[in-house]
């Protein structure tokens, strides 16, 4: 008993064996294959279709009920295989020969000798699987420079070695019902989904090689090989690495899952022949054939099913054109236009694909990184479970999904069957949902505000001249931005990390002494939860003379968890007295110049606290000023005044104004004169008074007291002498 | 008892003698009037001349290409219009070029082939 199917071929109704329309199909893809390279290919195929079709009514006509295997072969025997093209050495090698005149590499191999370039694995020179040796063949080069080349790209091809491995044909010739190699999960000789049994299996290689391909990651682990770093451009040296990360080797798990999704199960004898490459019956693939044409209707308009599509189009949509006496160039023109619009069309789909694929990766690997420091930002309980959910569901699974369709594509394998696909979307839907409990109970953590208190910071010294704002020495700050975290790693305790979020406001004060005022907000889930945090807030500041040390952060600990505490620090500075924030340590503070440091919503929030909001919005007459670090300011009554540039580095090679230095020496010149003038004076003074001591002998006492003077005033003009020689040398 | 080399080589050559062969015999058939292509293939197979039609469509698709040839849909009884294949002015010309080459080839082949030398021939050849 045969299944009967009607197919509509090249214009023709054909009654044809399920079997036999099989056999056509890939006869007609082999032939595709063959006619590769042809100018003019589809031309080509479509006349053999044709006459095809027509051999099949002829067959029809004379009473046969239906196409039926035996007559595709004969038809196909009459046509002729691709094999026995090449066998036959006709015309297609002698074209070739004028395209290529003088082409002497007529190496051994069938495939070169056909004229017609194309990528085979290389049997015949293989060390692996002969990808290796086939591009060099393709490239024509040396198989030990690409053999070199791939080995040092290793870290990124050997998966893309696999795929060539499984996408491009050995260089044995295609044939309808020929020794066809399949990869299949090997169930019968699993250890945990069969995978590397059924890649033993197809490469001819012992099972234990495969499963210690895929342990060695985790073995890394072990031994703690993170040296290879492959997120070195990243700025994080303690970044955890991605590859050898957790406990089982994510890489390789990763590709293990893929693996597992993608492979079918070699479930019936035929599938366990062709998982080892043994000839496979054509009753055999049956059952694919049924799932086939059961899918057809879904799989032509389900997204991307080009590949497919195109193979069984040619064949089962008859194209209506064919009916009309003008089919040529119009049908020409119609169908190449479609194909650049499908191209164009999958182009841009591919594109968007690997992008979301490559976006969807990132913030998965970023997420998954961050892990260790969700205990310093999330309630334990649900919402710790929600943010895992989301980063495995909402992340990590559309991107397995995402790869293990392309590798399908790739590899040629029908689409993954209805549990798997309902199973990936129930998943997804999971991560969806874990997304949003997340985002909602995370937003209600860090809902409410506490209402600003200020502080009085007690300076020992109020009434300094000159106040410095500094990082407390040899504490590596990070850049300040709102959420910035400093890797907790740095500092050897991973129970508290330390988070700056501090602004500086710059304000004139009232009185003739500096005061500084701290307020520390945070948020939370209520307004108590809020202010608890905020209290708990230390943020120490240590004087030291002129000098105020900051602390190095505000400190988030898994029981006061991250809930965007800030402190803004409020710097009255008096008329007439300077100040510097110097950049020592860090490379940027939020400094507000009397400015509006809070947004807008914090502040309509706390109007209940009518002082501090007046005091905050206190107008500034320079708003445009912008603050620039490490530069000292004086504050006058009409605002701040830049005075002068102090660098980390107190050399002479600092790049100090030449009009300073100008300054400088004519101030120091100035002096100079000065200082002669008055030697001047007391040598004249000197001479006189030496005369009238010879007059008057008994004065004595005086001259040696003016003699002092005279040499306290000689040795600080040898000073000036030297500092001027030094500035104008 | 040859090696297999020296069996290649002849079936290399042979190939290489029926390359130039065919080409030339498909286009007289084409030239003697409009055809279908699976009456080339019968006509050749008459002759004793073997080639598939996987291998016709091609070559009539490159000769059409390159301005030899020409084809035309023409209605049958039954089923959808098939392409007949007529031969251009040009075509012709090149027929006519191929077919004086094949004369004088066929002539130089014969008398150095033949076992005595031939003085009819000779002269055949000196007054061609």
């Amino acid at each position: 008993m045969k299944k009967v199917i009607n197919i509509n071929f090249q214009g023709r109704i054909l009654p044809i064996e399920e079997v036999a329309y099989e056999n056509l199909k890939q006869y007609i893809e082999s032939l595709r294959t063959y006619f590769e390279q042809e100018e003019g290919k589809d031309e080509i195929i479509n006349d053999i279709e044709c006459r095809v079709a027509e051999l099949c009514e002829d067959r029809l006509k004379k009473d046969a009920v239906c196409i039926t295997e035996e007559d595709i072969n004969l038809i196909v025997a009459s046509i002729g295989r691709p094999a026995d093209f090449e066998a036959q050495d006709g015309f297609e090698a002698n074209t070739s020969h004028h395209s290529s005149a003088g082409d002497s590499f007529t190496n051994t191999t069938e495939n070169t000798s056909t004229g017609v370039k194309r990528l085979y694995r290389d049997e015949q020179n293989k060390v692996l699987g002969g990808v290796c040796a086939g591009i060099a063949n393709y490239l024509q080069l040396d198989p030990l420079l690409v053999r070199i080349l791939w080995i040092l790209l290793f870290g990124i091809s050997f998966l893309a070695y696999l795929l060539l491995w499984i996408a491009v044909p050995s260089s044995s010739v295609k044939e309808v019902g020929g020794i066809r190699k399949r990869l299949f999960r090997d169930i019968d000789h699993k250890v945990i989904g069969g995978v590397c049994a059924g890649l033993s299996k197809y490469f001819g290689v012992k099972v234990i090689i495969i499963r210690l391909l895929f342990l060695i990651p985790s073995i890394a682990v072990t031994f703690n090989w993170n040296h290879f770093h492959l997120f070195q451009f990243w700025d994080f040296d303690d970044f955890p690495n991605f590859i050898g990360m957790t406990f089982f080797g994510p890489g390789a798990l990763f590709i293990y899952i893929v693996l597992w999704l993608v492979l079918p199960e070699a479930r019936t004898s035929a599938d366990k022949l062709e998982m080892i490459g043994e000839k496979v019956d054509i009753n055999s693939i049956k059952n694919t054939i049924q799932t086939d044409m059961e899918g057809f209707g879904k799989r032509a308009q389900a997204w991307g099913s080009s590949f497919d599509k195109k193979q069984t189009s040619n064949v089962n949509d008859a194209n209506n054109h064919t009916m009309s006496q003008n089919k040529g160039c119009m049908y020409y023109f119609g169908r190449t236009f479609t194909i650049v619009l499908k191209a164009f069309v999958y182009f841009i789909l591919g594109i968007i694909t690997i992008s979301i694929l490559a976006a969807l990766f990132g913030i998965g690997v970023a997420t998954t990184s961050l892990l260790p420091l969700k205990k310093f930002i999330l309630e334990d309980g649900l919402q710790t479970w929600a943010f895992i959910g989301s980063i495995l569901f909402f992340i990590w699974v559309p991107v397995v999904a995402i790869v293990a369709s392309i590798v399908r594509k790739l590899a040629g394998y029908k689409k993954a069957n209805i549990w798997v696909r309902s199973s990936f979307i129930a998943l997804w839907t999971l991560g969806w949902i874990c997304l949003f409990y997340f985002g909602s109970s995370l937003g209600h953590s860090f809902s409410k505000h506490n209402q600003p208190e200020e502080e009085q910071v007690q300076l020992s010294n109020a009434k300094l001249d000159y106040l410095e704002l500094t990082a407390t020495p040899k504490m590596k700050y990070y850049e300040d931005k709102w959420f910035q975290i400093t890797p907790f790693n740095n500092y050897g305790d991973e129970d508290t990390l330390f988070v700056r979020n501090l602004r500086v406001r710059i304000v004139q004060s009232k009185t003739d002494s500096f005061e500084i005022k701290v307020v520390k907000l945070s948020n939370g889930k209520t307004v108590q939860e809020a202010k608890t945090l905020a209290n708990n807030i230390n943020f120490n500041f240590t004087q030291q003379d002129s000098v105020l040390y900051l602390d190095r952060g505000i400190g988030i600990s898994t029981k006061n968890k991250f809930r965007n505490q800030h402190i803004i620090m409020t710097i009255a500075v008096p008329v007439g007295k300077r100040f510097l924030i110097s950049n020592k340590g860090w490379s940027q503070t939020n400094v507000s110049i009397g400015g509006r440091g809070m947004r807008s919503e914090t502040i309509d929030r706390i109007t209940d606290d009518n002082d501090w909001y007046d005091e905050w919005n206190e107008p500034w007459d320079s708003e445009s000023f912008s603050y620039e670090q490490g530069v000292e300011y004086k504050m006058t009554t009409a605002g701040l005044e830049k005075i002068r540039r102090v660098n980390g580095k107190e050399d002479e090679d600092d790049e100090e104004d030449a009009d300073d230095i100008e300054q400088k020496l004519q101030k120091l010149k100035e002096e100079r004169l000065q200082l002669e003038q008055d030697l001047e004076k007391s040598k004249s003074e000197k001479v006189e008074k030496a005369a009238e001591e010879r007059k008057d002998k008994k004065v004595t006492a005086p001259v040696k007291g003016e003699l002092s003077t005279v040499k306290s005033v000689a040795s600080k003009f040898a000073d000036i002498q030297w500092v001027l020689d030094r500035f104008s040398y | 008892m040859w090696d297999k080399e020296i069996i290649m080589d002849i079936q290399n050559t042979q190939s290489q003698m029926r390359k130039g062969v065919l080409e030339f015999c498909i286009l007289s058939i084409i030239q003697k009037g409009e055809v279908y292509p699976s009456d080339i293939v019968e006509q050749m197979k008459a002759a004793n001349l073997h080639i598939l039609e996987g291998t016709l469509y091609p070559l009539l698709t490159r000769l059409k290409n390159a301005g030899l040839l020409n084809y035309r849909w023409v209605e049958s009884v039954s089923g959808p219009p098939r392409k007949y294949f007529v031969m251009t002015e040009e075509g012709k010309e090149a027929y006519n070029v191929l077919h004086k080459t094949w004369n004088e080839m066929a002539i130089a082949v014969e008398t150095i082939i033949s076992p005595k030398v031939n003085p009819i021939v000779n002269e055949a050849e000196v007054a061609l």
